[in-house]
């Protein structure tokens, strides 16, 4: 059985640097406005491919780029001048929904990926886009057992894509959950006029409600307010059940999200995935895990509609229930590789001896560090203070154009 | 006269302007974002002066837009 490939979600060069010291194998992202974070996250252009992919060929990183909002005719001049670019930069796959993407994809040979957003739910379906896909991302409602007879029956009817192999069929294991099937909701654009799936969701989902009797205006008091906002979803306590299924690719979501949260969740899959081939996947580990998971962006967990029986699970808080909380108090200036000193200047707040601190940068990624030892002209310290330049021991380079954090902790 | 203010940068191209008011938008064949007809650029800001009659259908572009990128002002000459 080859071994299932991750892949992460990068909205900026920081996540992508994340990515690829969270130890992925792929990664997708989106450039200019039709993909679905065309709102959210900062999209990459045109311009930033070929940077993309030399920080990916470096490190064998596959390229996957997201083109999957509905396309309508205005669209299409942009549509094909980014699958063209796509194609000039040799960006491994493109994952789309829309046919016209298909259809030019197809046209120019780029590899096409079919989107969550085409709402894959049966082995007819695979059948029917395998003409245009070798990968096809299922739609996050079915339970394991429908996603292990899917790819049951593309091994049994030999289901092949253009490439002539078996189709590979890819699931999210990881991030946050549409309260609708996806693919299908308006209440964006009834609420907004912001279409969802053109990439411009406002989440009204993630807002609290209340119920109200029209006839007698009296209010329903309603156990939990967030009556639409789903937890997210995570699979790490049932990985090896999910991996059993058969499924070739593991997927992250999140485009919106900074670049801790991408290094964090990367790295837990990596190494749960890789336990699980080793034959070293427990609960202790699975513990740790989501001790990990837990301190970076969520709205709780839960194991999504794989296990079945549950209809949804929903958060009853309007943001995020990390248990760490980053703040942001300077920058990087240089770095002293000799005795492997990092210069900043702390330009809010103040720091003291032993806080935890984060760093995270376009070419640095992301680097977690303790302040064991701080120093103002070359005096150790207790407190730095705003304004002033301090040094600290960092294992690995910083530059300039790093941000540095410190963490908080609320349990 | 009113000025129309297009904060083109957050644009997403969703065509409603152009529904709204086809004589003012069109989106662009190179980036796909929305173009203000006739209007001049100043940081990446686009805007133009004209008169009360475009009103109506700009404050429905203005009202239609997912993003919030257009802004409708009276102008007192």
């Amino acid at each position: 059985m080859e071994k299932v490939k991750l892949l992460s979600p990068v909205g900026s060069f920081e996540a992508l640097q994340a990515a690829i010291q969270g130890g992925t194998d792929a990664v997708y992202f989106g450039i200019e406005q039709l993909n679905m974070r065309a709102r959210s996250s900062n999209n990459f252009t045109v311009n930033d491919l070929p940077l993309i992919k030399k920080k990916c060929a470096s490190d064998k990183v596959k390229t996957y780029l997201t083109l999957n909002t509905i396309i309508y005719d205005h669209d299409r001049s942009l549509m094909k001048s980014i699958l063209n670019a796509a194609k000039k930069h040799k960006i491994d796959a493109v994952i789309a929904s829309d046919h016209s993407v298909l259809n030019y994809a197809k046209q120019l040979g780029i590899p096409v990926h079919i989107s969550t957003q085409a709402n894959v739910c049966n082995i007819d379906s695979v059948e029917f886009f395998s003409a245009y896909a070798d990968t096809i991302v299922l739609a996050r409602e079915l339970s394991l057992r429908q996603v292990a007879e899917i790819v049951k029956q593309i091994n049994r009817n030999g289901v092949k894509g253009p490439s002539g192999e078996n189709v590979k069929i890819e699931v999210f294991a990881h991030g946050a959950l549409c309260m609708a099937v996806s693919g299908k909701c308006y209440l964006s654009l009834h609420s907004d006029f912001a279409s969802a799936n053109r990439g411009a969701c406002v989440q009204n989902c993630r807002r609290p409600y209340i119920v109200k009797d029209k006839e007698s205006g009296i209010e329903f008091e309603v156990d939990n307010e967030y009556i639409m906002s789903a937890q997210d979803l995570c699979t790490i306590g049932f990985l090896d059940k999910l991996i059993k299924t058969g499924v070739a690719i593991l997927k992250i979501e999140g485009r919106g999200r900074a670049a801790d949260y991408v290094y964090t969740v990367t790295k837990c899959y990596r190494e749960a995935i890789d336990a699980f081939y080793e034959g070293k996947y427990t609960q202790s580990k699975v513990e740790k895990w989501m001790d990990n998971l837990s301190s970076v962006f969520n709205r709780g967990f839960w194991g999504g509609y794989y296990l079945g029986k549950k209809l949804g699970e929903w958060t009853d808080s309007p943001g995020s229930k990390a248990t760490k909380t980053k703040v942001y108090i300077g920058k990087g200036m240089r770095y002293f590789s000799r005795n492997k000193v990092g210069e900043f200047k702390l330009e809010t707040n103040q720091l003291s001896l032993g806080s935890d601190l984060l760093i995270t940068g376009p070419t640095t990624g992301v680097i977690y560090t303790t302040a064991n030892e701080l120093r103002v002209n070359d005096i150790p310290v207790d407190v730095v203070k705003k304004g002033e330049l301090f040094s600290i021991s960092v294992p690995q380079k910083i530059r300039p154009s790093d941000k540095l954090y410190k963490l908080t902790y609320s349990e | 006269m009113i000025r129309i203010i297009h904060f083109r940068e957050k644009c997403v191209g969703c065509n409603a302007c152009v529904e709204a008011a086809p004589f003012r938008w069109r989106i662009s064949r190179k980036d796909g974002k929305s173009i203000l007809i006739n209007s001049v650029e100043k940081k990446q800001v686009f805007s133009l002066l004209t008169g009360d009659d475009e009103l109506s259908a700009n404050i429905l572009a203005a009202n239609n837009c997912p993003v919030k990128v257009i802004k409708i002002e009276k102008f007192q000459p």
